[in-house]
């Protein structure tokens, strides 16, 4: 080995003892980094099992009847509307366009609970006494969550133009509902800590105590290294 | 002492007469005047410049690194002020709002950068003891050509980063003043363009400590009021907030409180907001990774980041500011997802309409009848962590500008005085031309900082990895892994601006997900690594002895005998 060869710097062939006791050092502390945040992230990966929320199974019972129309009771078409106002309550995590189609399938759900008597109130610009119509058709009351959904009714509900749900909003409507009805879960995401889902406190929170954990053994560490190798670090 | 007494009262009369004025139009979350924050931020802004005058820069060296005065603690604080910009005031909430879980990744992905750049960088960056990022390549890599690319790159970092920055202040100037957007990002820019530079970096520093101090109040306030007011555990809001997450997962029904739009507390079932990769949310457990991967290096190369560790004394000091940097860092990221948890719930009746998600911190103050003022200070507090980001950055890019390109590289003669000026030019330009981008509203606030961090993990943070950590990487080297990280970054940000102006390039659903503008350091950086250590293996090239003494000997302390 010549003098110069001496002076190569390689993390990984160290040439002193104090650089093999650092590169321990961060090698430990970057295991720990990468296990404790990708790690988690793939168990999160390799556990999800795709679990529907209630009204998804709601959904799937009413749909075939809803659409066959013959078949489906008032009682299928509230449970039908409820559903659709669920997702509607999702708000800002609903597309523009499927807000479109929920709106349609909500306004024509709505339109063929009513007697024929009724119906062409639905087919002109709403006013308030049709929605409380409509809120009555849904069979909402002011408790719970149907105080939601009755604001929601108001927003939602529009002028039914064809008697039948269009062909567009027919095909697309279970594809939507599995969209924002069927969400990823594991024994994570069930399990709470501190109130959290479990999964996410470990994100949201661990993670960052565990970085400035990491951060201090490192600064702790170093410095008692340093003073072992009597090394100055000059000012 | 009579005329200071009447300016108080008349000030006391406005900030009073402002938030009854606003308590009445609380539905209106924006384009009003509003006068109490308005003088809130005035009077910031006040404290700031005179902050500033009193620890103006007396020449280079100072405008440059402070002088290298500042103990670990305040360099942390300076550490946190800096980082803690208007994408973690404002953008980090913003995307959790809108993607619920996916924005953790920002989250994570803004703090764990700050392991890899300690365990790997910053006291080796200290020890090695140049002054800019451009000067440490330029020097390690024996290469004037670098040098130059090295300033460029500072700059175009630097500058990408502030765009995200000028979108919060014009953001935030809007909602204060009541004006259009435009005006707001003009009027912003002036403000922060002219406190820069008539503080400099010492003033900058010294700020950046004040503003700590406001950033974090100003932000943890409002959360303690949520919480009470809407009968969750108030005494630590980011432990109370859990059980408002699993609320939302499950909802609420009204009846927890009012909120200023005369709505009761409630939400639909919505388990998407915190389940993983929820279809529903459009973003997937490969993009998770992606974008926390590239933020985490990201953080690890950004120039205006890694000059901070020049500003210390030591090396210890470098460490030791980290610490102390992340754990101020950390109060505000274990804060930023209770405003988006909040958030969901306040504006989920349909009456508010569509929010812009980037202000959402403040709609949910406001949504959640929090007091005008405490809402107006926390609008003040967003534009202060713009503030302090955006003048590091800009003394970050004019010191390249200066220093590295025009010192080092065009004309070494150059006086003090001309270094002073030149560095004031670069700064004005470098601030009209971010308010001209920032104005084209290109993406979400964190979305926008994000590139900068992709931009920075392609291409310096492989320079100083390997230019710390092994000698072997020579010019050649460094040449190829920068020309491989910038065209991996020059690929996914032709896509990105063509996709902007409606043009359809080949392959580009592929090149939009894989190599998306936010998060393209997950391929880029390996692939400049991978260059960097291949062509410095084929070439001939030798690291002058020079350096690799200097580098064994002074920076990780070989003793050859």
């Amino acid at each position: 080995m010549t003098n110069s060869d001496k002076y190569n710097v390689n993390f990984f062939r160290p040439m002193s003892d104090h650089a093999r006791a650092n590169r321990k050092l961060v090698l430990t502390l970057a295991i720990i980094w990468a296990v404790g945040v990708f790690g988690f992230q793939f168990a999160l990966m390799l556990l999800n099992e795709p679990t529907p929320e209630k009204s998804y199974t709601t959904f799937e019972s009413v749909w075939p009847a809803v659409v066959e129309d013959a078949s489906a009771t008032i009682e299928m078409k509230q449970d039908f509307s409820r559903v659709l106002l669920s997702v509607l309550g999702k708000n800002i995590a609903v597309k523009d366009h499927h807000k479109a189609i929920l709106k349609e399938a909500l306004s024509w759900a709505v339109y063929s609970m009513q007697a024929d008597t009724l119906k062409n109130v639905f087919q002109k610009e709403l006013d308030e006494k049709s929605i409380q119509t409509a809120v009555q058709s849904i069979g909402l009351t002011s408790t719970g969550m149907d105080r939601i959904m009755i604001d929601l009714v108001r927003f939602s509900l529009q002028k039914v133009e064809n008697d039948q749900i269009s062909a567009e909003s027919k095909a697309a409507l279970p594809d939507i509902m599995e969209l924002y009805l069927v969400h990823n879960q594991n024994i994570f995401t069930k399990a709470r800590f501190l109130g959290f889902p479990f999964h996410y406190w470990y994100t949201a929170q661990f993670l960052l105590i565990m970085f400035v954990f990491l951060c201090l053994t490192y600064a702790v560490v170093t410095d008692k290294m340093n003073k072992r190798f009597d090394f100055v670090e000059e000012a | 002492m009579k005329l200071i007494n009447k300016v108080l009262y008349t000030c006391l009369f406005f900030l009073i007469d402002s938030s009854v004025a606003m308590a009445q139009s609380a539905t209106t979350l924006e384009d009003t005047f509003k006068i109490g924050p308005a003088i809130i931020l005035i009077l910031l802004l006040v404290t700031f410049i005179m902050v500033g005058i009193l620890n103006r820069a007396k020449d280079t060296s100072t405008y440059w690194a402070a002088g290298r005065k500042i103990s670990p603690i305040g360099a942390g604080m300076a550490i946190a002020s800096n980082w803690m910009s208007a994408a973690s005031f404002l953008g980090m909430a913003a995307i959790m709002y809108g993607s619920g879980y996916h924005g953790l990744s920002y989250v994570v992905g803004w703090t764990g950068g700050y392991v890899l750049l300690l365990i790997l960088m910053a006291g080796q960056i200290r020890r090695y003891g140049k002054y800019t990022a451009a000067d440490f390549i330029g020097d390690r890599y024996y290469s004037q050509g670098l040098r130059a690319f090295g300033a460029g790159l500072a700059i175009f970092i630097s500058f990408s980063y502030c765009v995200g920055q000028f979108a919060g202040i014009g953001l935030m100037f809007k909602w204060i003043l009541g004006i259009n957007y435009t005006w707001a990002v003009i009027i912003g820019a002036s403000v922060v363009l002219t406190y820069t530079l008539i503080s400099g970096m010492l003033g900058v520093t010294k700020n950046m400590q004040i503003q700590y101090v406001i950033i974090i109040i100003s932000f943890i306030i409002p959360l303690f009021i949520l919480c009470y007011k809407f009968g969750y555990f108030f005494f630590l809001p980011q432990v109370g907030y859990g059980s408002v997450i699993s609320d939302i997962v499950s909802g609420i029904a009204p009846g927890k409180g009012i909120s200023a739009l005369g709505k009761e507390f409630g939400i639909m079932p919505s388990p998407e907001f915190a389940m993983p990769w929820d279809p529903a949310t459009g973003q997937t457990a490969f993009q998770w990774v992606a974008i926390c991967f590239s933020l985490m290096i990201g953080t690890a190369g950004l120039p205006h980041v890694i000059q901070r560790f020049y500003v210390v004394p030591r090396a210890h000091d470098a460490r030791w500011s980290v610490v102390w940097g992340l754990f101020f860092i950390c109060i505000l990221y274990w804060s930023a997802p209770v405003y988006s948890a909040f958030g969901k719930i306040l504006s989920a009746s349909p009456e508010g309409g569509k929010l812009a998600k980037d202000a959402i911190v403040v709609y949910t103050a406001q949504l959640g009848d929090v007091y005008p003022l405490i809402v107006g200070f926390l609008a003040a507090g967003a534009v202060s962590a713009a503030f302090s980001t955006v003048s590091g950055l800009l003394v970050a890019g004019a010191s390249a500008f200066s220093h590295d390109l025009y010192y080092r590289v065009i004309n070494p003669d150059a006086s003090e005085k001309t270094q002073m000026l030149m560095a004031r030019v670069g700064t004005i330009l470098m601030a009209a031309g971010v308010a001209i981008v920032a104005l084209m509203n290109l993406g979400l606030i964190a979305q926008l900082v994000a590139v900068a961090f992709s931009l920075a993990g392609c291409t310096i943070f492989p320079l100083f990895l390997l230019g710390i950590w092994w000698s072997g990487s020579n010019r050649a080297g460094a040449w190829g892994g920068l020309i491989a990280g910038s065209s991996v970054s020059a690929i996914a940000l032709i896509y990105f601006i063509a996709g902007k102006f409606g043009v359809t390039l080949p392959a580009n659903a592929f090149f939009n997900y894989y190599l998306n503008a936010w998060y393209f350091a997950i391929f880029g950086a390996p692939v400049a690594i991978f260059t960097n250590i291949v062509v410095s293996l084929i070439s001939k090239e030798k690291t002058p002895f020079k350096v690799v003494k200097f580098l064994a000997e002074k920076v990780h302390n070989y003793k050859v005998t």
